[in-house]
């Protein structure tokens, strides 16, 4: 009898990606098709947009062991919800907290973005590795 | 992504096509910020062919419009995607770059006329 996987059915989403640039375009198209296909339609380029900070953050700044970034989503009817995780060497929350240090300046918006196209995001970060948890509401809901 | 420049009288007008994101600011910067000239410093950046912006996409904009300041230069954005312009207020970037809807707009700004025309200005349609 098949096993059937728990995982990648049409309301989970569980993927890998080498942790290269390469690897981004790939991982937002994926969940932009994940968001459309559970209904998400209007809110879908927004996950997408903050799919990509969270796993620029992976790239610029984790340096994972085993070099994967993980990419988990869950749909439920009013709400989505993305994590990102790497098993790279954490960073000080506040210096992400922090945002750009000036309104001009070059750096610093990935996690503005992500809160501003998100309704709720929250970071787990030790020394074995992060984790963020993203979770956009379906409008009008 | 390809990146269009023209220039029209003395303004450099540059059109990126594509997606502007932390994979194609390399070709972007190189192109942008390396442009020559005794008016190198009047640029308009038409976005309009950009499907896909992100934060380092953001930063290579303001990138330039640091270069365009230090020099006193001009620097005007065209933009016509409502997402474009969602993402510019929420890291306040409408407040701090001049936007128009359309080239012929920004064209006429600066004063540059020749062979363009705003064509919803002189547009004969009725709504």
């Amino acid at each position: 009898m098949k096993r059937m996987n728990p995982f990648n059915n049409n309301k989970k989403l569980r993927v890998e990606f080498p942790c290269r640039k390469k690897s981004l375009k790939k991982a937002r198209m994926r969940v932009e098709d994940f968001a459309v296909t559970n209904g998400f339609e209007q809110e879908a380029a927004d996950i997408a947009l903050a799919t990509q900070e969270a796993l620029k953050n992976v790239i610029q700044h984790a340096c994972p062991i085993d070099n994967r970034m993980r990419l988990e989503g869950e749909a439920e009817d009013d709400s989505l919800t993305i994590i990102i995780s790497d098993t790279g060497k954490g960073f000080e929350q506040c210096a992400l907290d922090a945002g750009p240090s000036s309104p001009l300046s070059v750096h610093g918006r990935g996690l503005q973005l992500i809160k501003g196209v998100m309704d709720e995001m929250d970071i787990n970060t030790c020394k074995d590795g992060t984790a963020i948890r993203m979770v956009k509401h379906k409008y009008g809901v | 992504m390809e990146i269009v420049v023209e220039e029209k009288e003395g303004y450099h007008v540059i059109t990126p096509v594509g997606e502007l994101d932390v994979y194609t600011v390399p070709l972007f910067r190189k192109v942008v910020l390396k442009q020559e000239g005794n008016r190198s410093h009047e640029i308009i950046l038409d976005l309009t062919g950009v499907s896909f912006i992100d934060s380092s996409g953001l930063g290579s904009l303001l990138e330039v419009y640091q270069k365009i300041q230090s020099v006193q230069g001009e620097l005007l954005f065209v933009i016509d995607n409502p997402r474009m312009l969602k993402i510019f207020k929420l890291v306040n970037l409408d407040k701090v770059f001049r936007v128009f809807s359309n080239l012929g707009s920004a064209l006429q700004h600066v004063g540059v006329t020749g062979g363009y025309v705003d064509e919803d200005f002189f547009s004969d349609s009725v709504e």
